[in-house]
């Protein structure tokens, strides 16, 4: 029993840490004002980015790095869109998750020459337990950094009202941009610890929605890097329970299983009615 | 340079963009565009068999797209058709495998019931939407998800054909399917019932109180609330609606394509729709000719892959693409309370 | 008080167009050291542009601008941040630091420092949205002060401000002026400045049509120059005969400190009463609950049928991308007459939107246009005109006349003295306190969501009404 236990604690752990960046990368996004859609593909760039470095290069860290890098550069593409051509943020995210996940369909049967999933490559190993604890460290470093740093404010009242913000003669446009290519390349990171940290490959459609659910953790932990940090931890938690139960319990078929994380975050959406605000200029271009 | 920018964001510069990045996509995969187009076009256009199939995807792409453009012009985003289309779908085949009714008042019954299903399915996400304000997309996709595995689960098991291989149904009696209306092909009456209900839509769309209070939801909602409209009741309509639309779609095409049901009867034509009703302008008439655009890609998209050896894939990062370039025609009314939109 | 001739920030032909419509015009503008000056003009007329301008938030299209120091704004509609403290707000930008993080005992101290200097009073720690709206400009200013500015710009600063406020807002910024700070007010209210400015420029249409020393000008004077002409009469009022329209009792609604709890009100077919008050007193809360827009305890019965004039008509009234075709039918489209069956009879939209066109004057070229092309004036003048077309037994008019010109004003103004002399009954709440001194019949000061006193038109007192508007009993 007690080993199931810590099998269930610890699996969950190694769950939430994608979503965890996820959402991190979700929260810094939102709380400048724009709505990162494309979480879940900038996730499958970092996932996919990694194991191709890691590939060419042996060398996982690499591979984790130029993860990181990819998500950013998706990031940076949203952040480019949303202030400089003010386009709607949620079709344009839209668009970069059908990018991504084509695309790296594409790189698979291109540059490996096998559809569907890809060589196995040099994984993080037992060093993946680096990018889990980094997980929560950053969380609580985003959490002080947006509360009591200068950058922090001034992200938090770009998403609150850009226009107060050049005001005060700061340039609101820039804030987000950094916003939006941070939350990139967290998202990118959570995709690498997918690939190359619990895994030591890529698939297609791995991601396998996380990035909305690292959204719908963002709203239920009120756009604040601890409290989507234990929302994600709770999503985790129910994926890393189908894992634990499968083939314990008779009557609970594995797919109902595995449509559990799902179904919890539309409990959480559902839960949190008219109890939560989000920053007043959230998805509004400026 | 603004009418630039408002051409080459619109529709025909989407169609534009759509060449110049297929080119691309070639010669990376190390295929000359003449190459590859003229394998894309042949697959797509190049005999009766070919046009059917494109003609079969065209259908497919043009219901969900449909439901989509609704959910839209309410300033709702609806990115669950894929999994509203599936329930459907599963509606259909399940039921029709299951019971004989004669004729075509079978065939209405079942199309009614992939409708249902995926109405139901939309109305979840309605429901949650009105009632808690919850975020539409999160929802639908998620909703996505548990279509996926709860169809999965029923036809792996009580569901599943006697005589299947895979986790499928049984294969529908003859007297459901629909009529042909290519001899020789697998395309099926459902097409003029999709371009029917485009007809059907636009009309109700600009011609109908129901179709203003929608609009009006979705491009002003406050000024929409002030004027007597019941934005919750809206909210909850449009997205019933728009899954019901899908289902609908879901239902042809185990009726009329795969007489029978199984969870890969779609290459993810719910995602697709949404680049076809943003490249027709969100109108029911203009998707049409998108619907068939893209019909043209994905039916041609596989013979390109196999004659010329360019991915498939290649046509799902262009849509990605042209999604996100149309996204600067800003679509959607964001509405901020409570959650981002 | 002049101490020297060298102008404090110097405007040369300046010039700024905005899609269709030229906002400011070749302006030529000094602002000297110690001075107030007031920049006045009709709404439209390229105050606030220029304003925007002189601070560096637009840019211009030609022209220079020379300043010798920093400029400060404060807006018309504040820039703040609700959900952030006071002290967030003011030092936005210019945060005090303690290694790499924000030294928040030093930045209230700051706070509390710049407001003594100026002879203000203020918390730090508030939210900002929990302040009443004169305390939230208190908190723009003290931003703007912190910045030591050379040149301080205020738009339409007191235009939430009850009376008693306004005085003290001008000790204020006549004592900064006596520090050498040269003062820009951009105002419509003539009173204000021949009290208290050293100058005037007048704009209309985006120039400069006068300048003077207000000491050698008068109300008249400014006011025939805003408007180039007479200004417009408003239709005389004529005797009615009351009927019972309109009745609201132990009303309760809303929230916070906008709540109604037990407002009663009524209003009589044939004579316009006037709801007086500063902004934030629960006007809104009254005007939804008459709407039907949120909910509420207690009575409201009326007689007849209900037109409403909203006072926001961007967010409110229209759809913007839509026609004035189709703006007509907005809140009429469920009506029988509206319909037939399950379809829209455009045809009849049509005429009713040609005959608002002809009887509101409302300026268009061609039905079909939409209305985000029209000017502010002219989509008011739809509003309204659809608001009276089907000849309400009630109307709601809330701010009927915000930020429209002058003429189109008139216009409105017009139109609802004509529907009170036919014998509908009008609700007119309004912060603009002439406008309602000028069109009721009876005045009703609301005041923290509740009635303060009732006069009727032959017993206007307009000191006791400012008195009761800022709450003294």
């Amino acid at each position: 029993m007690i080993e199931l236990l810590v099998t269930l604690a610890l699996l969950t752990l190694i769950k939430s840490t994608p979503i965890i960046y996820a959402a991190l990368g979700g929260v810094m996004s939102e709380r400048s004002g724009v709505i990162n859609i494309g979480l879940e593909g900038m996730m499958a760039a970092g996932a996919f980015t990694a194991v191709v470095v890691s590939f060419a290069t042996h060398n996982p860290i690499a591979g984790a790095l130029a993860g990181v890098a990819a998500g950013a550069c998706f990031g940076y593409l949203l952040a480019f869109a949303a202030t400089r051509f003010k386009v709607d943020q949620i079709v344009a995210g839209t668009g970069i998750n059908l990018i991504c996940a084509g695309g790296a369909a594409y790189g698979l049967v291109v540059l490996f020459n096998q559809p569907g999933a890809s060589p196995q490559v040099a994984s993080l190993g037992s060093g993946y337990w680096v990018l889990i604890v980094g997980a929560f460290a950053i969380a609580i470093a985003l959490q002080w950094i947006l509360y009591r740093t200068p950058w922090g404010l001034r992200i938090r009242a770009t998403g609150e009202n850009p226009s107060a913000v050049v005001s005060a003669g700061l340039n609101p446009l820039a804030l987000r941009m950094n916003a939006v290519v941070i939350s990139g390349a967290l998202a990118g990171l959570g995709g690498a610890f997918l690939s190359i940290g619990e895994l030591n490959l890529y698939s297609d459609g791995m991601t396998a929605g996380r990035g909305f659910i690292a959204l719908a953790a963002v709203i239920f932990g009120r756009w604040n890097p601890l409290g989507a940090t234990a929302a994600c931890v709770v999503f985790g938690f129910f994926e890393a329970l189908q894992y634990v139960l499968q083939g314990q319990v008779a009557w609970l078929p594995a797919n109902a299983l595995q449509a559990l994380p799902y179904i919890a975050a539309l409990v959480a959406l559902a839960g949190v009615t008219g109890r939560v605000r989000a920053p007043a200029a959230d998805g509004v271009p400026f | 340079m603004k009418r630039l920018t408002r051409f080459l964001t619109g529709p025909l510069g989407a169609v534009l963009l759509i060449v110049v990045l297929m080119s691309l996509a070639m010669v990376v995969a190390g295929v000359s565009p003449l190459d590859g187009f003229s394998a894309l076009i042949t697959g797509a256009l190049g005999g009766r068999n070919e046009i059917g199939e494109t003609l079969v995807a065209t259908t497919a792409l043009l219901f969900p797209a449909l439901g989509i453009c609704l959910a839209f012009r309410a300033g709702l985003f609806n990115i669950g058709a894929e999994g509203q289309l599936l329930i459907g779908a599963l509606c259909a085949g399940a039921l029709g495998a299951a019971f004989t009714i004669p004729g075509p008042l079978g065939i209405v019954l079942l199309l009614l019931a992939g409708a249902l299903g995926g109405g139901f399915w939309g109305a979840i996400a309605g429901w949650m939407k009105a009632r808690f304000d919850a975020n539409e997309i999160i929802a639908t996709l998620m909703l996505n998800f548990v279509a996926a595995y709860f169809a999965l689960e029923l036809v792996s098991g009580p569901l599943k054909g006697p005589l299947a291989a895979g986790a499928e149904t049984a294969w529908l009696d003859p007297k459901y399917w629909l009529p042909t209306l290519l001899p020789g092909t697998r395309l099926s009456i459902a097409l003029l019932l999709a371009l029917a209900l485009a007809i059907f839509l636009q009309w109700v769309l600009t011609r109908t109180v129901f179709g203003y209070d929608l609009r009006a939801s979705g491009e002003a909602p406050e000024a929409a609330r002030r004027s007597g409209i019941n934005i919750a009741r809206l909210t909850w309509l449009a997205l019933t609606l728009s899954g019901a639309i899908a289902g609908l779609g879901g239902a042809t095409i185990v009726l009329g394509e795969l007489h029978r049901f199984n969870t890969q009867l779609s290459p993810g034509y719910g995602f697709t729709a949404i680049a076809v009703a943003l490249v027709g302008d969100l109108q029911p008439l203009w998707i049409c000719l998108a619907a068939f655009g893209f019909g043209i890609l994905e039916s041609g998209g596989l013979a390109m892959q196999a004659s010329a050896q360019v991915p498939k894939d290649a046509i799902h990062v262009i849509e990605g693409l042209i999604i996100f370039v149309l996204a600067a025609r800003r679509y959607v009314a964001t509405r901020v309370e409570g959650g981002p939109v | 008080m002049m101490v020297t001739r060298e102008a404090a920030l110097s405007l040369r032909g300046i010039r700024k167009e905005f899609p269709g419509v030229v906002a400011v015009d070749g302006v030529d503008l000094d602002l000297y050291p110690g001075e107030i000056h007031a920049l006045v003009g009709e709404n439209g007329a390229g105050k606030s542009t220029l304003s925007a301008i002189a601070f560096g938030e637009l840019q211009p299209d030609a022209g220079e601008i020379v300043a010798r120091g920093t400029v400060g704004l404060v807006h018309q509609h504040f820039e703040l941040i609700g959900r952030l403290r006071v002290w967030q707000n003011v030092l936005l930008g210019r945060e005090p630091r303690r290694g790499w993080k924000i030294d928040q005992a030093a930045a209230r101290a700051r706070v509390l420092e710049i407001a003594a200097s100026n002879g203000l009073e203020i918390d730090p720690d508030a939210f900002v949205e929990t302040l009443p709206i004169g305390v939230q400009q208190r908190v723009e200013l003290l931003r703007e002060l912190d910045r030591d500015p050379a040149v301080l710009l205020l738009d339409e600063p007191t235009a939430a401000l009850a009376p008693a406020e306004i005085e003290r807002f001008f000790t204020t910024i006549v004592a900064l002026a006596a520090r050498g700070t040269a003062i820009m007010i951009v105002t419509h209210k003539l009173q204000e400045v021949i009290a208290y400015a050293d100058r005037v420029t007048v704009m209309r249409h985006g120039k400069i049509v006068a300048r003077a020393l207000t000491r050698e000008t008068s109300i008249e004077a400014i006011a025939r120059a805003m408007v180039g002409g007479e200004v417009p009469a408003v239709v005389e009022r004529v005797e009615t005969r009351l009927v019972p329209s309109l009745r609201v009792e132990g009303l309760q609604a809303g929230s916070g400190g906008t709540r109604l709890n037990g407002f009663a009100l009524d209003v009589r077919g044939g004579e316009i009463v006037g709801i007086a008050g500063v902004e934030g007193n629960g006007q809104t809360t009254l005007a939804d609950a008459l709407a039907g827009m949120c909910t509420y305890t207690g009575t409201i019965e009326r007689r007849g049928t209900l037109g409403i004039i909203p006072q926001d008509r961007h967010l409110e009234a229209l759809v913007m991308n839509w026609s004035l075709i189709d703006n007509t039918l907005l809140g009429r489209q469920h009506r029988k007459a509206a319909r037939r069956g399950f379809t829209l009879d455009f045809a009849r939209a049509q005429r009713d939107a040609e005959t608002i066109r002809e009887r509101f004057d409302v300026r268009a070229a061609t039905l079909n246009v939409t209305v985000r092309t029209l000017s502010g004036g002219n989509q008011q003048k739809l509003v309204v005109g659809r608001a009276l077309i089907d000849d309400p037994d009630l109307v709601l008019a809330y701010n009927p006349t915000r930020g429209i010109d002058v003429g189109a004003a008139a216009l409105v103004q017009s139109r609802l003295m004509e529907a009170r002399n036919r014998g509908a009954g009008v609700l007119l709440i309004s912060f603009e306190l002439d406008e309602i001194l000028a069109l009721a019949d009876r005045v009703i000061v609301m005041y923290r969501g509740a009635a303060l006193g009732s006069f009727d038109r032959a017993h206007l007192d307009r000191a006791e009404i400012g008195r009761l508007m800022a709450g003294s009993l």
